[in-house]
């Protein structure tokens, strides 16, 4: 039962990590406030670390 | 300049990104599925796995092999684990070494060279560690990884604030829930690293395991750096251990275990089973924190200009000297605290505490040979390693 409940928070958080890159994916591409390039560049960054967790990478 | 609704430069930025993420991505992958090929001697009988003791983590990322020798003749046995923070990788080649050439005459011999084979999966955050060092043998270079201290969070995440021991309460550093030497004696239902703890503590009670070894490294800032940390139970036989190898071959320390420090395997081994419970650790400078670049080099050198520096000013706990060197009661003058000088310790040290658990308690005595460290100071780690390529394929496994 333990174990069981380990795992399933342990995929809750794989799915609140493909939340937030999705979020992240919008914002990058459209967003109302902070449009320049610097912010693009630091979104872009911030959207690695994501996916390279949501892929089972790093 | 747009092309749709998406500006250019936001495309370009994203691919950029993306292309670094890829080429991480190799990086990650590289380390994750590296196996080493290691050659076992012609005492060895059988391999096993560490959910053969506890089925819930069959198929998980800390199962691992167990390599098993055993003479036939009624005697002691032994465990050696290596690997338990792979970031420590002295203690993986030391047993690597002792499978390759071990001889066992009396007993049985089990040894785990990658103890959380998880944290072996991953590198170090920060620094720019190397994932990888070379030792230079016969045949070639061998690559070895380096691993981290603790799980990989892909396999065992999220954290908690507080790491709360169990059974006995004691709080810890959230991170040391993935740290399989602070979540002894285990967990049957606990997490992944717990249950990797709690197979081990099956291992020892089920297969009667007499002297329960668990080899590190330390920092040389540690106060246990070259020392035996022994339950005291173990404690006889840890302190002529200490006194023997200080007198013939290096200086080692030797210190009981606090009987409140709980987690790590020379309280709880010995507490939770009828093993004699002995750590011990080797001064290595990659994990100082002051130490400097955190090169192969000083992986493999363990040559570091701050390290001397701290040395100078007596901030360390073992001797250091990068200039001179340090001579040895084995006469070896030893410059920085290089990877033969660490195994060799491991291999005396490990040989030394056998030799003296058969003293005092002969019914459990365990007769075996194979290098010390006067052996791998004078021809290399890498001499008493074969290569597979030659080796007969039933004595080559990947680990």
């Amino acid at each position: 039962m333990l174990i069981a409940l380990n795992d399933i928070v342990h995929i809750l958080y794989f799915v609140m990590v493909g939340f937030f890159a999705i979020f992240l994916i919008k914002q990058f591409f459209k967003r109302e406030k902070k449009r320049g390039m610097v912010y693009d560049i630091v979104y872009a960054y911030v959207i690695m670390v994501f996916l390279l967790r949501l892929f089972y990478i790093k | 300049m747009k092309i749709g609704k998406i500006e250019i430069s936001k495309i370009i930025i994203i691919v950029l990104v993306a292309i670094l993420g890829i080429m991480a991505s190799y990086e990650f992958l590289e380390l994750r599925f590296y196996r080493e090929d290691v050659v076992v001697s012609d005492s060895f009988t059988e391999e096993k796995m560490l959910s053969d003791w506890l089925p819930s983590i069959k198929n998980t990322a800390v199962d691992a092999p167990v390599y098993i020798f055993d003479s036939g003749v009624p005697g002691g046995s032994v465990l050696i684990c290596g690997g338990i923070h792979p970031y420590e990788p002295a203690t993986t080649l030391a047993a690597y070494v002792i499978m390759n050439n071990i001889n066992v005459e009396k007993g049985k011999v089990f040894i785990i060279p990658r103890t959380n084979m998880s944290a072996a999966t991953l590198g170090m955050l920060g620094n720019a560690y190397p994932k990888f060092f070379t030792i230079e043998t016969e045949w070639g270079e061998k690559k070895i990884r380096i691993g981290d201290r603790a799980t990989n969070p892909l396999h065992q995440w999220p954290d908690p604030f507080v790491y709360v021991n169990y059974p006995s309460g004691q709080n810890l550093a959230y991170t040391d829930i993935r740290n399989m030497n602070r979540t002894f004696p285990g967990k049957e239902d606990g997490s992944l690293t717990e249950r990797g703890s709690y197979a081990l503590m099956e291992l020892t009670r089920k297969e009667n395991i007499d002297l329960y070894i668990d080899l590190h490294e330390a920092s040389l800032m540690y106060p246990v750096v070259s020392t035996y940390v022994a339950h005291q139970d173990a404690q006889d036989i840890a302190m002529m251990a200490s006194m023997v190898l200080s007198a013939s071959e290096f200086p080692m320390k030797c210190e009981v275990s606090p009987s409140n420090l709980h987690g790590l395997t020379h309280r709880e081994v010995g507490d939770y089973s009828d093993a004699y419970a002995v750590l011990m650790e080797t001064p290595e400078p990659f994990i100082d924190r002051v130490a400097g670049r955190m090169t192969e080099e000083l992986m493999t050198d363990g040559i570091d200009e701050f390290i001397q520096t701290a040395a100078e000013n007596d901030l360390i706990y073992c001797n250091y000297d990068i200039n001179e060197g340090i001579t040895m009661p084995s006469g070896y003058v030893v410059k920085g605290a290089p990877m033969d000088y660490r195994v060799g310790r491991h291999l005396s040290a490990t040989r030394e505490v056998i030799t003296w658990m058969g003293q005092f308690d002969p019914a459990k005595e365990v007769i075996v040979t194979f290098p010390g460290f006067i052996d791998v100071m004078d021809n290399g780690s890498g001499f008493y390693l074969s290569d597979p390529e030659e080796a007969d394929e039933s004595k080559v496994f990947k680990n």
